[in-house]
């Protein structure tokens, strides 16, 4: 559905492109429009109510900013922050903001916007998801227009790093206050782009920020966003898209490894992987049932997948296999520690260790005490689950042990991963910082089946409170040995999104966190 | 006397199997329908020896391979022989189809039988459950049984089957209602019968005619359902090969590996029309007026 | 007549109770709630034990189901449906345009369904058993012999990609037109078999035999005896059909971004979202029952030999 705007601008521009006989000259200029794909449409444009992917990224990428950015290596930057200071006992963080900022409503940005913004956060009636996300945070005070203070109950290392998500972008408190339930609707924050118009379940539009300042000296551009109008359009289905990016009705869009195959050779399309990808797939164990309790079954399973495999099989490769427990593209990822400790694919060590604890085979499943091998591994449906479950299940085989799959949608399965009626799981998780470890495998884990581990746990609580960012590394590289040590789980790999964009589109990168340079893009035609 | 009297019925309201038979094998549409359905059971009873792969075995280094000497109908995504995926996907195809339209015929054809036999009372009560049956929209209904007793072929085969119910029950209520009205009905009941005998023994069989028409139409619907749950990643669960499942996962690679979606697609469009066009034979011979 | 409607009416009411306490009991029977979907996996478990808490205690969760239901009736009976646990707004704003939307597409999928369908049902049915009765019986059963996404799919392909006669990426009113075609095509099957089936018996009748005796042109006696009979038939298969159109194209919404009630049902149930799978259903059942007593009354009105059972 046209709206009056885009009519009238598409009358007048074709008007005058007659008029004048000459189209794309400088009196008629046609608008520059991107268009891409959002997979589902967001809930809401409200971060404080909503951290999901789909909502940040519209924000992250085109709306909001945030007080620091990650540089190309993890390493916290100035953003709309100036600088900042922890005190001794690492409890308060007093940061300086820089000035000349101000939101699409007018509205400037200082302290006080920034400390709404937490204290929205912190308040119970939010119900809001980053309530967790900020741990110990308990009071945010704004002494001056351009000095913010935090207040910790105890020192919580992650903070600065994910500070540079877009839950932590600023709305504007103006806007906020008098939308109130209907904020979401029409968020406005201090980005390149301001909110235009949303038609339900279809298409977001967002327009130029004519008064945008930009403090990313990461970007190219460093004056306004060449781009006049971006467009997102709500698209589910991946065939759509490839057919929508063929016909050039969509400038980018992100498409799942098969999509992409068949655009991958054409000239007409440039693939961009996303390298600093921080999702992990691994596989888990029912750490309380035996076999799973005795580390040197786990130790066999670790070796009996052939991670390569599995990446071609679900990802067509666009990955990178994972020897260790943090992504690759995590800041404190220790590669010297995933060579040394972790476990490559052996499976005739694989076969050895489990004839050594006593799986002797039985006619291609092997047995110990009377019991067999057979077992079930659970994940969440997804085509990419169902590929990499098939080659699991194979390489299982190959060593003797029979496992069973079964796969349901994310509500049932992770739930019911509480219950004591499973033996393996495929599991994925995503997060930008080492604290992810802790989110999951410090005691008593993340489903409630890890029994104390002093070597893993102490050093996950040390990489939680040590503000320093040496120390802290040492920390997150400590609970990386241990854990692989423990055998706990089997690392596969973290894969790559990847976004196809047509040749036209020019300006389009992703930085640390996966966001775009907005302001870069340009469309070339 | 009457008891003689009860031993035929009064009007030869039954048609003669050998004539039934007759006719149909000259309806055309009838026997195209057959032939399918007996290729696909001759291929699910002997799939194991027909096939020429383990429709199981993985082999990633050779995953979507087009067709070829090797692989007559190409690889999927993780390198399984596609032909013998088709082949023991006829097995899942006719299980479903068998039972859902169990589920639903059986359960349907009491109701309708009670429903249309019975007092006005019980043809109400039954009538209304049926109504609530039918208005919960018939995806919903699917996805909740689903969901409560979580994804798995049984139960989307379970879900499918519930959602046949008011169907087959409003179809054989209406035939019965309609036989009861005719008159040799009415002369064997005023001749004595009581309400048993007329219903299985003067009814039911005037109804089985409508019905396997409708059974044979309602059943590829099914099938279809089944393949939906399919794409919502709920029914039948990997590296299971049924046809519907492996149709959906496999359709994004319409542009890069077609074959991959051809096969399922084409073994279920051959099936299913097959089915249909069988129903429409059944329906010129059976019962022409429905 | 308005005695039946009365009577018709009144019978809704009990549907009606008993629908939306089989709703409650699914909610009762399905292990998870919306908040547990929304944050499990997202966060840390006592992160999301903590949202999943306050979103509960926000949304009356925690109550026992009876509880619940009570509250619901209360809020019906005010006119309101309920908030969206997922997408924080009050349902009726989520559901008001999608409903306009897949009764948009379901008239005019109907429409196309009643065309075609006719269409090759009158043909076949008037060249029995020729090749002309094999190819319309062929093109009306196309969309149903396969998987509805297959067809969207390759729909797209051929009108999108091969030929370009439309955008994949439609705005405005054009894009109707392909979720359309293809659902009218796939409920085109059902009608054409009805259509045929009635025509043939409609034109076997004695009243017809006698006009052709009479020497009435076939196309007169297609057009103006029998096709007004068949189309009673029709008609009531239509009504029936509705029942699955109006809930049952989500895969034809999500293909083609028609964004109906059926996509919104199945992401409710995804999501665990009961306040919008339970109102979808509320308005889904209701149309369906109100436009089938619409249809009866329909066909007595215009058949007078028919009884007005109920």
């Amino acid at each position: 559905m046209l709206n009056r705007r885009q009519f009238a601008l598409a009358s007048v521009a074709s008007v005058g492109a007659l008029a004048l006989g000459r189209p794309g000259s400088s009196f008629a200029q046609a608008e520059q429009v991107a268009r891409f794909r959002l997979i589902i449409d967001p809930e809401g444009l409200y971060n404080v109510q909503s951290i999901s992917l789909a909502v940040s990224s519209v924000l992250g990428n085109y709306l909001l900013e945030a007080l620091v950015y990650l540089d190309e290596k993890g390493q916290a930057r100035p953003w709309l922050a100036e600088s900042w200071q922890a005190d001794a006992d690492g409890r308060t963080i007093t940061f300086k903001l820089k000035g000349g900022k101000a939101f699409h409503d007018g509205t400037p940005f200082d302290a006080a916007a920034v400390k709404f913004h937490f204290d929205t956060i912190l308040d119970p009636n939010s119900a809001s998801p980053s309530k967790g996300i900020v741990g110990p945070l308990e009071k945010v005070d704004a002494p001056d227009d351009s000095t913010v203070v935090f207040h910790f109950a105890r020192p919580f290392a992650p903070f600065i790093n994910l500070l540079g998500q877009s839950y932590f972008g600023f709305n504007s408190p103006t806007a906020v206050k008098a939308a109130g339930q209907a904020y979401a609707r029409h968020p406005v924050g201090t980005g390149p782009f301001m909110f235009d118009s949303w038609t339900p379940g279809t298409r977001i539009e967002l327009i130029r920020n004519p008064n945008f300042k930009q403090y990313r000296p990461d970007a190219a551009n460093q004056g306004l966003p060449y781009l006049d109008r971006v467009v997102l359009n709500v698209m589910a289905e991946e065939g759509v898209v490839t057919s929508a990016l063929q016909t050039g009705e969509i400038d980018a869009a992100q498409l799942t490894a098969d999509a992409v195959r068949p655009l991958a050779d054409d000239p007409q399309f440039k693939v961009i992987n996303d390298k600093n990808a921080k999702n992990l797939m691994f596989m888990e164990f029912d750490y309380k049932k035996p076999p799973f309790s005795d580390k040197a079954f786990r130790d066999a399973i670790s070796h009996a997948v052939d991670r390569e495999s599995v990446l071609a099989a679900a990802f067509g490769g666009n990955g990178t296999i994972a020897l260790g427990p943090l992504s690759r593209g995590i800041p404190g990822y220790d590669d010297a520690i995933a060579q040394k400790f972790g476990t490559p694919y052996d499976p005739d060590k694989a076969k050895a260790l489990l004839d050594t604890a006593g799986w002797k085979d039985d006619g291609g499943v092997r047995a110990k005490d009377g019991s067999q091998a057979k077992f079930t591994i659970r994940s969440y449906a997804d085509s990419t689950t169902e590929r990499a479950l098939a080659v699991i299940q194979a390489n299982l085989g190959d060593i003797g042990i029979q496992v069973d799959v079964g796969t349901a949608d994310w509500g049932t399965f992770y739930p019911s991963l509480l219950k004591p009626n499973w033996d393996m799981d495929l599991n994925r998780w995503t997060w930008s910082d080492p604290s992810v470890m802790s989110q999951l495998f410090r005691s008593p884990g993340h489903r409630q089946l890890l029994p104390p581990n002093p070597a893993i746990d102490d050093a996950l609580d040390a990489a939680d409170t040590a503000l320093d960012p040496a120390r802290r590394m040492q920390f997150v590289s400590d609970a990386q040995k241990a854990i692989l040590e423990d055998r706990m789980i089997l690392p596969l790999l973290t894969d790559w999104p990847m976004t196809v964009t047509r040749a036209a589109l020019q300006g389009y990168r992703l930085d640390y966190l996966g966001y775009i340079y907005a302001t870069d893009l340009k469309v070339a035609d | 006397m009457s008891e003689a009297l009860l031993e035929e019925p009064v009007f030869e309201a039954v048609p003669r199997w050998r004539q039934l038979l007759g006719r149909l094998l000259r309806n055309r549409s009838a026997v195209a329908g057959s032939t399918v359905l007996l290729i696909l059971v001759l291929l699910a009873a002997f799939a194991p020896l027909i096939a020429p792969y383990d429709p199981f075995k993985i082999n990633p280094a050779q995953r979507l391979m087009p067709p070829g000497a090797l692989h007559w109908l190409g690889t999927d995504e993780v390198g399984r022989d596609l032909l013998s995926r088709i082949i023991h996907g006829t097995r899942y195809f006719l299980l479903i189809c068998a039972v859902t339209a169990s589920i639903s015929a059986s359960i349907g054809t009491v109701l309708g039988l009670i429903a249309g036999a019975g007092s006005s009372l019980t043809d109400g009560i039954i009538m209304r459950m049926i109504d609530i049956l039918l208005a919960f929209p018939y995806i919903l209904m699917v996805l909740v049984v689903v969901a409560i007793l979580g994804p798995s072929l049984w139960t989307g085969m379970a879900a499918v089957g519930i959602a046949g119910i008011p169907g087959y029950a409003r179809l054989v209520r209406s035939a019965v209602l309609t036989i009861k009205a005719e008159d040799y009905v009415v002369s064997v009941r005023a001749l004595g019968a009581s309400e048993a005998e007329i219903l299985f023994r003067t009814v039911l069989p005037n109804v089985l005619s409508p019905l396997i028409v409708y059974l044979s139409f309602a059943t590829p619907l099914a099938a279809l359902l089944a393949s939906a749950l399919s794409f919502a990643g709920l029914g039948t669960q990997p590296p299971a090969p049924e046809w519907g499942a492996m149709l959906v996962n496999s359709r994004t690679y319409l542009f890069s590996a077609w074959w991959a979606v051809a096969a399922p697609g084409t073994a279920l469009f051959i099936s299913i029309f097959g089915m249909n066009i069988l129903g429409n034979g059944l329906r010129d011979v059976l019962d022409p007026r429905s | 007549m308005g005695r039946y409607v009365l009577k018709r009416l009144l019978l809704l009411v009990p549907v009606v109770i008993g629908i939306m306490l089989i709703t409650f009991l699914m909610k009762a029977l399905i292990p998870t709630d919306a908040a547990t979907a929304i944050y499990q996996g997202q966060l840390s478990e006592q992160d999301a034990a903590q949202a999943i808490a306050a979103l509960r205690a926000k949304y009356h969760l925690d109550l026992p189901w009876y509880e619940q239901f009570l509250l619901y009736v209360g809020d019906l009976a005010h006119g309101d449906l309920g908030e969206s646990i997922r997408l924080r707004k009050p349902v009726i704003d989520e559901i008001g345009y999608r409903y306009v939307n897949t009764i948009l597409l379901t008239g005019a999928a109907l429409a196309i369904a009643l065309v075609v369908g006719l269409a090759t049902g009158i043909l076949a049915a008037a060249r029995r058993n020729t090749w002309l009765d094999v190819t319309a019986t062929t093109i009306g059963l196309f969309g149903i012999s396969m998987p509805a996404f297959f067809f969207g799919l390759l729909l797209i392909l051929l009108c999108s990609v091969w030929l370009r006669i439309l955008p994949v990426v439609p705005h405005g009113p054009l894009a109707i037109v392909l979720p359309a075609v293809a659902l009218g095509l796939i409920e085109a099957a059902p009608l054409s078999r009805v259509a045929r089936s009635s025509m043939i018996d409609v034109l076997r009748r004695d009243y017809i035999q006698a006009a052709r005796a009479r020497g009435a042109s076939e196309i007169a006696l297609i057009l103006c005896h029998a096709l007004p009979n068949a189309l009673i038939v029709v008609l009531t298969v239509v009504g029936l059909q509705i029942g699955n159109l109006l809930g049952g194209a989500f895969i034809v919404e999500t293909i083609f971004s028609w964004h109906g009630i059926g996509e919104l049902a199945v992401n409710a149930i995804q999501w665990r979202d009961f306040a919008l799978t339970q109102a979808i259903i509320l308005i889904s059942a209701v149309t369906y029952l109100v436009i089938n007593l619409v249809a009866d009354i329909l066909y007595a009105w215009l058949d007078p030999r028919v009884e007005l059972v109920s």
